[in-house]
């Protein structure tokens, strides 16, 4: 019942495309994250689930249900604002009960489920306060209780957290997760925080300038990006341009040849290496050279130069008698990393990348 | 800070309570056909105010009048405020500016204006007449309605201006909210946005009614001699009949009357949406 599926959808204001022919599948009990930076087009895309933009081209399925031409109260979806958009002047429990007494639910058992979806947020003892008389946090859950209650067919959430403080963030993150795998919520989120999606999600799709870049779990994204602009955005990651020259080795075009994971469909471009799969050593002989060391807590950053490359490199700070802790700007260092850990993207322009073909999810 | 609003309080007292005081102390006085106005202090002309029925039909005709045109600028304008509240920044200046703009027409010239359009000669009977379609002109001017619409057309802007910077207050979302848990756009209005605007209903009314209430040139120049509200049955007594301890005597029981049922009106609605 509960899947939702997204089919060339589209969304132009006059020449500007705000949203260009996403196409999406969340099967049922799924959390797929909308990922992306400022203006890429993840809220209209929730906004054309809702069904309070319409979209110019292209499909809505909720539930096998095509509801592109609905309007927004025929639609079954529940949605979390951004702001929450409490209704001011309704107790917490009037709030959370308008879905259901729309939904012509008699009064007692709106009461018992009311009451049941207080509980589940923890909010039962706040039942007959305004939300004016809450904290963001609890306004929070209680706009995630207004939702669910009405147990929609798909579950919409807009930068759920990005009103709550870096504490209650991560917080109350999981708290929705473990909501959403419990009730079974089929879920689509918004958000341009990677670690809250990463955190979050079961898929991930990046998206840029209104395209779906990728679509995959966390470990792909990161892993197997799709091209530099994902590697880009998703974690840190150096790209280095140059060309592959054997099974496992990639030549820098500033000429240094490096180690890189044997892949036949990927002959040349950037060279795709997360900072924290560097190895840096002091060396005498070494090729790179260090620029800077910054020392950062638990985490000490090395950035590098690697024949005119400049590369940044993240490890745990080693223990103080470590040689390592020892370097100054301007040594000469060994920098390595295992081939597996160095990918091979195409160069290709972030923008005209051809989407990666969603794997059709297990049903 | 009180510095600050004593300029103000000075003013206000100079030209509101100064006057006021003085007419409250001539509504008390005798008058009298030979000397005009006898110093005295007595109730007589209220009494006589509300013992006589053509006065009691002047204010319930005032009454009536500002109670309907109050209502009917209410449905009129709230549709225009949503619309205006809710626009686009672009056309939202333009809209507010037009809005404004009759403002900037005296409420004669616009009376004049109804004329030249409801009047005998005016250009719908003309029309009317060129068409062949009546012989004899249609009695539009010098009615009650007549009167209605040209209140309602001077009391509109001041209903509409205060409703949409009311509703720009609710945010959109919330209405949002409400067709996502299966709200209809009437019971969207209905639930969020009535409750919501209800405090800028109450004052956009309040003040509608104190202006219709008073309601002067329009009467005058489009109800005709026949019709009669209060402003100008005060004015008469004090330029026509010279007799200003009664004129004073019914601008208080004007004012009073306002003033009451305005009170009234806000308590009760007030506590009706009171949490
Ligand atoms: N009503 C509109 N008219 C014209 N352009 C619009 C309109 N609404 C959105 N856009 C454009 O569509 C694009 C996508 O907007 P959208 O709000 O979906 O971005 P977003 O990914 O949610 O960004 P953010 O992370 O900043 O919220 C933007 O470039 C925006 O300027
Ligand atoms: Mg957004």
């Amino acid at each position: 019942m509960g899947t939702l599926l997204l089919d060339g959808v589209s969304k132009r204001y006059g020449e500007a495309v705000a949203v260009d022919r996403v196409d999406l599948d969340i099967r049922q009990g799924e959390l797929v994250a909308l990922l992306g930076p400022s203006g890429c087009g993840k809220t209209t895309t929730l906004r054309m689930v809702a069904g309070f933009i319409e979209p110019t081209a292209g499909r809505v399925v909720i539930g096998g249900r095509d509801v592109t031409r609905l309007p927004p109260y025929a639609r079954d979806t529940g949605m979390v604002f951004q702001s929450y958009a409490l209704f001011p002047h309704m107790s917490v429990a009037d709030n959370v009960g308008f879905g259901l007494e729309m939904r012509k639910v008699a009064r007692a058992e709106r009461d018992r489920r009311v009451a049941e979806a207080l509980r589940l947020v923890r909010l039962d003892a706040l039942a007959d306060r305004l939300p004016r008389q809450l904290s963001g946090g609890q306004q929070q859950r209680v706009a995630l209780a207004r939702a669910l209650v009405v147990s929609p067919a798909v579950f919409l959430l807009d930068e759920p957290l990005s009103n709550l403080d870096a504490k209650l963030r991560a917080e109350v993150g999981l708290e929705i997760r473990e909501l959403q795998k419990r009730l079974g919520l089929t879920t689509l989120m918004v958000t341009h925080d990677q670690d809250e999606a990463l955190a979050m999600a079961d898929r991930l799709v990046v998206m840029e300038h209104g395209r779906v870049l990728q679509v995959g779990t966390a470990e792909d994204l990161y892993e197997r990006p799709a091209n530099t602009f994902v590697a880009g955005f998703v974690g840190r990651c150096n790209l280095l341009p140059g060309a592959r020259e054997g099974a496992d080795v990639f030549r820098l075009t500033s000429g240094a040849a490096v180690p890189c994971a044997p892949d036949a469909a990927a002959p040349g471009g950037l060279l795709a290496i997360r900072p924290e799969r560097i190895e840096v050593a002091p060396d005498p002989a070494g090729a790179g050279r260090l620029r800077a060391m910054t020392y950062l807590g638990g985490r000490t950053e090395y950035h590098l130069d690697l024949a005119g490359e400049a590369i940044v490199a993240v490890s745990p700070t080693p223990l103080p008698d470590d040689p390592r802790r020892r370097l100054n700007a301007g040594d000469p260092v060994r920098i390595t990393w295992i081939p597996d850990a160095a990918r091979v993207i195409p160069t290709a322009d972030a923008a005209s990348v051809t989407p990666t073909p969603e794997k059709s999810p297990a049903r | 800070m009180f510095a600050l609003i004593l300029p103000a309080v000075l003013v206000v007292a100079a030209l509101l309570v100064g006057p006021m005081v003085l007419l409250a102390r001539i509504s008390l006085n005798q008058y009298s056909a030979t000397q005009l106005m006898i110093e005295a202090t007595t109730a007589q002309n209220y009494l006589n105010a509300v013992a006589d029925p053509y006065y009691r039909g002047v204010m319930l005709t005032t009454l009536v009048m500002a109670f309907i045109c109050t209502a009917l600028t209410l449905a009129l304008g709230f549709p225009a405020a949503y619309r205006l509240a809710r626009m686009e920044s672009r056309w939202k200046s333009l809209v507010t500016v037009l809005t404004l703009i009759p403002l900037l027409v005296g409420n004669v010239v616009r009376a004049a204006g109804w004329l030249g359009l409801l009047g005998n000669d005016g250009l719908i009977n003309a029309t009317l007449r060129g068409l062949g379609l009546t012989s004899e002109p249609l009695r539009l001017v010098y009615t009650p309605g007549a009167v209605a619409v040209g209140t309602i057309a001077v009391v509109l802007p001041y209903m509409i201006l205060t409703l949409s910077s009311v509703i720009e207050s609710i945010p959109r979302a919330v209405e949002e909210a409400a067709a996502n848990l299966g709200a209809s756009a009437f019971t969207v209005f209905r639930r969020v946005v009535w409750p919501l605007a209800l405090p800028g209903t109450v004052a956009g009314c309040v003040l509608v009614f104190i202006l219709c209430m008073n309601t002067y040139a329009t009467a005058v120049l489009l109800g005709g001699s026949q019709f009669k509200m209060m402003a100008p049955a005060v004015y008469d007594q004090f330029s026509k009949g010279m007799n200003w301890p009664f004129g004073a005597a019914l601008a208080f029981i004007l004012l009073a009357a306002t003033l009451v049922l305005t009170v009234l009106g806000t308590a009760l609605l007030g506590r009706r949406y009171a949490r």
